[in-house]
């Protein structure tokens, strides 16, 4: 018996009405997050989630599961801490498994620079409300005794950021209990129901075209993953987006032995073992603007060699899957939420590699603008216009691995 | 006879065993249970073999020696630490095959596929499983990854095609029982007789299986509309019945049938993950991987997904509570996503979604890796990214420093007397090493326009000999890098100028230039000197006493250069200042730093001259607020933001990043980098102590930015910071502030000599007497003879001394056709603007009056005879090599920049000189990996 069949949720799929509220195009983990808020936090279930494939199909369910707030700026720390918090207590809000599990995240240091910036990290974490120490080598290796903490003698670790409530949570069961959470209480999810244009009343956008026919709606948020830019040149927006490829990759499974997720920002990769016991690898985006979800190579190939600078034991280890996924990149790194300048329509995007650990905050505090107007305080600074105001969020903290 | 290890205990294999074989004959099923198909297509029989989990037993001969655990016995997980000692941090070794076609599989179709593509003249690599060759993937390139029985990673890379001739799968059983020992399906009996395994009283199920013998078979039972249904394995621990009844009827008694194997025949799926996975690439699939899947009956009860552990039962589980797609049913009961991806499950659950939901959904995608491969395996022929070693690395280590990776350099960071250091530069005189900044020489009749055009600083007004610090922003007109502008002295040959980046940012800097100097279209050379100058900053109040000793005749002013020979070695000494003091950076030919630095030691020891290592100069430079790109500047940097308005001119026309500045500042100002001195600095004698980069400033109770920088207490008893101060709702910038909870002010200027009187010092070198200067040896170096050098065992890395050339095109194909060099040079066209030859830089581009022609002392060189440039290109280059000869190749190497020069029985690599150290230790190491050919 396999311990990691879902045996909870129950998924309630209706048929899609001509008008609804609320239209959210994508039932990626953001998606169904704002459907999820909007139904428990605000009682608005007249609400209707459109998906072109199945739901998280699209980055919700080929990212690495990562959820941390040890982020490089004043806003994207307290942002993501309220995420780290809200997940923290899904479990219990939802009465479903989600594998969640706080095991700690070492962001290891191989040079003085990279000393510098996890101390800065660690620093301005516990001023905004994360908890993040240093550590020296000493502590990375108790915290992790399967480091090779003289980096195979050409990568030595000089020293580490420690983020206690590091975490990692099954990604699927995250979508579906947020998916769950909205079906019970009335929302509809559309799945191979694409969004294929929007409509226009005046400036206003007044519903979706969908492939199941037209759908009013009060106000429509696009939750869309790499393909956002398709969706919001629908509604006459040219985004700051680019997409790229994000790839990744599993071992086979082994029993549980390594704790903490394990990260390098110079040898640009991280590892980390799945509940179910692989070992999950990932690193950097492909440089190149892509919307290919082919894998590479190279790419597994690069960080295999990477890996193995700090974890040798894995050197046996046999890797049984490589997966790619297309991220919507912002260039300041940080993701764009709220309004759009045009009536009508929100939008989520710009969720990088760092959407996952974002899912709950996005979804609530995506919610709370919809249900109320007003853009809460926390989201405030993650507006579409920040680019045109000169405003941009640049976070070092951000970028590179996850 | 071969003996292996099994659990401990020890088991005798015949020849041409398999591991499975061997295991089977001594009655070990490897899992414990379920059916055995031989043919690398279920997870029935995993062990680990030396250490390795997850090894199909079946696919892997029998060795002597080898240790084997049953790790897997029910469904069991193996260890993440393997107890076996490891060769840690190992790749394995990889080998590179070109050809036209590769052919997967080599049964019938396989081999039928590789004779036609053989006839046709095509140069065909064939990998097949039973020789050891388990592909992994089929990726873009086209790539085609695979094991092989020596231990290597091959990478074959077609020109032409990729032929998928995998053949197909038993379909497994999916019944109670199927986790019985005794099940096999009709491939794996037939192997197995043949291979003498005794099966016992044997029952075949579904298809007959032709391949067995006459006479084994005690009974058959078809399977089928017509025929009968299988029921359930009965047994404990091993089948000892099968039970069948009649298809059509439920009610039908059933029908007990003993047996001690039972053979299954119950259809065959294709193997077509490669050609799934590689849907856009040039792949052809032949024979029964071709074929269209067989659906099986839906199931009714049983293990489905052995890999996984996911019964019927469970697919009906989620199947009610909403879970319809294919991906959805694989995701939330992991059936699939084990050790042999679908390849057991995946036709049941079609057939299970096609009943349940009356659609034929498309199997899941295919993804690599469709046979594992360890991470050792994977990690073969990649190469961590390598560090650049000034030509002073080793001098740095001699004197005690301890590098650090900085900018993607080995750096020294200190040389263990920080305070000595410090004090060498504000009191004496110092040696900085400064040899990784980015250098480029630009000139030809459009450089002066074209910097113009790239550059927010007036480049007219630079006059020849003058310097000038330059800002580099991008189109959002942020911050990228920031260096030194030096317009040479007018040489008849018109306009050419010097320039600098940093460290950090030398690595895109000539791609940065060229791009838009393509784009906008001028007429410039451009000569990447980063690697060919080493750079010494000679720097303190004592710099120029000491040059004088060194025997420099004359130097620039502040803001000026010139050429000076100093200790015998022609350097371009520039005058700015990073540190504050008096500074001279000697920009000077790579080959010449190490006599250049010792020469200035010596003559430095009467002021007690200390290098200065990285941190150190970080304390200086934070004295004279100078910012550090990356440190102190973030991705929206502008140069307003940066209070570095003054090295922007918005009047002299376009220039990269104008018009985002003409733009952003309509905008309020909302930020700027400002520097801080702390009125109470907080007790940080050492360094070591905790430093305040990171803590957030705050104007009383508003948060107000943080610090980027901050090197502790200097000499005069204060603590100055940069950071991030944000302006107040009125638009105003703070001047009390707190860091950390301790008050600090903003100061305006530097706190370190704020009027630059000590760095725009004034020097009389003629009070130097010049007795003191001794004689230094100039050296007169020849160009290296590389006609005149063969290869040496082992094969020994060395500078070459060389020219190189940057003009045009047009000129450089005259030159070549009429070399000015002396016969016997070698020269490369590495570039269509860009020569290499192997002369000295004594000759003229006729055809090109801007043409760059200098001294180049940036690569070094090794020879290799054919059979060891062979064997290394063969592991450590993945492109095919040219067939003419001589002929020029310029790729990677052992994840290296090379240029390789093909001769008749001899390959030269070329390989830049800070990369020559990590080329070496590669070179030699593959070398000395075992060869692979034998197991």
């Amino acid at each position: 018996m396999n311990e990691f069949v879902e045996r909870q949720m129950k998924l309630t799929w209706r048929p899609p009405k001509k008008s609804y509220d609320v239209v959210i195009v994508g039932a990626g983990g953001h998606g169904l997050a704002t459907a999820y808020y909007l139904a428990t936090r605000h009682g608005i279930t007249n609400v209707a989630v459109f998906e072109r494939g199945y739901i998280g199909g699209g980055n919700s369910g080929r990212n690495t599961t990562i959820i941390r707030a040890n982020y490089g700026i004043p806003a994207a720390v307290r942002f993501y801490q309220r995420s780290v918090d809200l997940y923290r207590g899904l479990e219990e809000e939802t009465d479903r498994w989600l594998m969640h599990q706080a095991k700690g995240l070492l962001w290891m240091a191989h040079s003085e620079a990279a000393v510098r910036a996890e101390r800065m990290r660690a620093k301005l974490n516990t001023e905004f409300g994360a908890e993040t120490e240093f550590v020296e080598p000493q502590e990375v290796q108790e915290l992790c005794p399967q480091l090779d903490i003289e980096g195979g003698g050409r990568w030595p670790v000089l020293g580490a950021s420690y983020h206690p409530q590091g975490a990692t949570a099954r990604h699927d069961r995250v979508v579906w209990a947020l998916a769950e959470g909205a079906m019970e209480r009335g929302a509809h999810v559309h799945q191979n129901t694409p969004v294929e244009g929007l409509i226009l009343d005046g400036e206003r956008v007044a519903g979706v075209r969908t492939a199941a026919g037209d759908v009013a709606a009060g106000a429509i948020v696009s939750a869309v993953g790499g393909h956002v830019s398709r969706i919001a040149a629908m509604a006459g927006l040219r985004l700051p987006i680019r997409s790229h490829r994000l790839q990744a990759f599993v071992t086979n499974h082994y029993r549980q032995q390594l704790g903490p997720i394990v990260a390098s920002s110079e040898l640009f990769f991280y590892a980390s073992q799945t509940a179910r016991g692989e070992m999950l690898l990932g690193a950097e985006i492909d440089p190149q603007p892509s919307f290919s979800y082919r894998s590479s190579h190279d790419f597994v190939q690069d960080v295999c060699r990477r890996a193995l600078n700090l974890l040798p034991f894995m050197a046996n280890l046999r890797v049984l899957r490589q997966w790619t996924g297309v991220c919507d990149m912002s260039p300041d790194y940080s993701p764009i939420m709220g309004r759009t300048g045009v009536p009508g329509f929100f939008i989520t995007t710009g969720w990088g590699t760092w959407g996952f650990k974002a899912i709950p905050a996005g979804g609530e505090q995506m919610a709370e603008l919809i249900a109320t107007g007003e853009v809460p305080e926390l989201i405030a600074p993650f507006g579409l216009d920040r680019f045109a105001r000169d405003r941009t969020m640049a976070d070092r903290g951000s970028a590179g691995t996850h | 006879m071969a003996t292996l290890l099994v659990d401990g205990q020890r088991v005798e294999a015949q020849p041409g065993d398999s591991l499975l074989v061997t295991m089977l004959r001594a009655g070990l099923h490897p899992t414990g249970g379920g059916c055995l198909c031989l043919g690398g297509d279920c997870p029935n029989c995993l062990v680990t073999v030396d250490g390795v989990a997850y090894t199909r037993s079946c696919q892997v001969p029998a060795r002597d020696g080898m240790v084997v655990r049953r790790d897997h016995l029910g469904g069991e997980e193996p260890a993440l630490l393997s107890d076996e000692p490891m060769s840690a941090g190992n790749a394995a070794p990889v080998h590179h095959v070109h050809c036209d076609t590769v052919v997967i599989g080599q049964g019938d179709s396989g081999r039928e596929a590789a004779r036609e593509a053989s006839d046709a003249g095509l140069d065909v690599v064939t990998l097949d499983a039973r020789d050891g060759q388990h592909v992994t993937g089929v990726y873009p390139g086209p790539l085609v990854v695979a094991s092989d029985q020596a231990g290597r990673v091959l990478h074959v890379h077609p020109r032409r095609e990729i032929v998928v001739a995998t053949g197909a799968a038993e379909i497994q059983p999916v019944v109670p029982g199927s986790d019985l020992e005794g099940l096999v399906t009709g491939r794996a009996a037939a192997e197995l007789v043949a291979a003498g395994v005794g099966l016992g009283r044997v029952v075949a199920v579904g298809e007959r299986p032709s391949e067995l013998p006459e006479g084994t078979l005690a009974a058959h039972v078809p399977i089928g509309q017509d025929g009968w249904k299988l029921v359930r394995f009965e047994g404990e621990g091993r089948v000892e019945a099968v039970v069948v009844r009649r298809h059509a009827d439920a009610d039908a008694t059933e029908e007990r049938i003993e047996c001690d194997t039972a053979v299954l025949g119950l259809g065959r799926n294709p193997r077509n993950a490669l050609a799934r996975m590689a849907s856009d690439l040039p792949v052809r699939v032949v024979g029964s991987a071709a074929m269209e899947p067989e659906l099986p009956a839906c199931p009714r009860e049983g293990t489905v997904c052995p890999c996984s552990g996911v019964t019927v039962a469970d697919l009906d589980g989620v199947w009610e509570r909403g879970f319809h797609e294919m991906e959805l049913l694989k995701r939330a009961t992991l059936a699939g996503t084990g050790t042999c991806q679908g390849g057991v499950c995946l036709p049941y659950l079609r057939s299970f979604l096609l009943e349940r939901g009356g659609r034929l959904q498309p199997a899941f995608t295919a993804r690599p890796l469709n046979r594992q491969l360890t991470v050792r395996e994977l990690a073969a022929g990649a190469h961590t990214a390598v560090t650049a070693r000034s030509p002073l690395h080793d001098e740095h280590l001699s004197l005690g420093a301890r590098m650090d990776r900085a900018g993607g350099w080995w750096r020294p960071w200190t040389y263990g007397r920080n305070d000595d250091e410090y004090r060498s530069v504000r009191e004496r005189v110092s040696l900085g090493d400064v040899s990784s900044l980015g250098k480029m020489t630009i000139s030809g009749p459009d450089a002066e326009a074209f910097l113009e055009r790239i550059v927010p600083t007036k480049v007219a007004t630079i006059r020849p000999g003058r310097c000038r610090y330059v800002l580099m922003l991008d189109e959002r007109s942020y911050l990228l890098d920031d260096g030194m502008l030096c317009r040479e002295a007018n040489q008849g040959g018109g306009d050419r100028f010097f320039l600098t980046s940093t460290s950090g940012g030398s690595g895109f800097f000539e791609l940065w230039l060229r791009d838009w100097a393509e784009a906008f279209g001028y007429d410039v050379r451009i000569l990447n000197h980063t690697a060919s100058l080493a750079a010494i900053n000679v720097t303190g109040p004592q710099a120029a006493r000491l040059l004088a000793r060194a025997g420099a005749r004359a130097l620039p002013a502040f803001g000026l250069h010139r050429q000076v020979r100093i200790a015998g070695v022609d350097c371009r000494v520039v005058r700015l200042s990073f540190t504050g003091e008096l500074s001279y950076e000697l920009h000077h030919p790579a080959a010449d730093a190490r006599t250049l630095w010792r020469r200035l030691l010596a003559a430095g020891a009467r002021f007690s001259v200390q290098p200065h290592g990285l941190e150190t100069l970080l304390r200086l430079r934070l004295e004279k607020g100078h910012i550090v790109i990356g440190q102190d500047t973030d991705y929206d940097s502008t140069p307003r933001r940066l209070a570095h308005d003054w090295a922007v001119n918005l009047d002299k026309g376009d220039f990269v990043g104008r018009q985002a500045i003409l733009r952003t500042n309509k905008q309020p100002l909302d930020k700027r980098l400002v520097t801080l001195l702390t009125d109470d600095p907080p007790p940080r004698e050492t360094l070591e102590a905790p430093s305040a980069e990171g803590a957030a400033i705050h104007d009383g109770e508003r948060y107000a930015g943080y610090v980027t920088s901050d090197a502790g207490t200097t000499a005069g008893g204060r603590r100055p910071m940069l950071g991030w101060l944000y302006l107040d709702a009125e638009g105003n910038l703070p001047r009390e502030v707190t860091v950390d909870g301790r008050a600090a002010r903003r100061i305006d200027g530097a706190t370190y000599d704020p009027e630059g009187a000590r760095a725009r010092a004034a020097v009389d070198l003629a009070s130097e007497s010049s007795e003191n200067v001794p004689e230094f040896p100039v050296a007169r170096p020849e160009a290296t003879d590389l006609a005149a050098e063969f290869p040496t065992r082992p094969p020994r890395l060395r500078r070459l001394e060389a020219t190189r050339v940057s003009a045009t095109p047009a000129a450089l194909d005259a030159v070549v056709a009429e070399p000015p060099w002396p016969a016997g040079a070698l020269a490369f066209r590495t570039a269509s603007d860009e020569l290499l030859v192997t002369a000295t830089p004594d000759f003229e581009v006729d055809g090109d009056p801007h043409a760059i022609v200098e001294r180049e002392t940036a690569f070094s060189y090794v020879w290799l005879d054919d059979a060891t440039a062979e064997r290394f290109l063969d592991r450590e280059s993945e492109w095919r090599r040219p067939d003419a000869r001589p002929a020029l190749g310029q790729g990677e190497v052992a994840g290296i920049p090379a240029k390789l020069w093909f001769e008749t029985g001899r390959t030269l690599i070329l390989t830049p000189a800070p990369f020559a150290a990590a080329f070496q230790r590669r070179l030699t190491g593959s070398l000395a990996e075992p060869d692979g050919a034998t197991p």
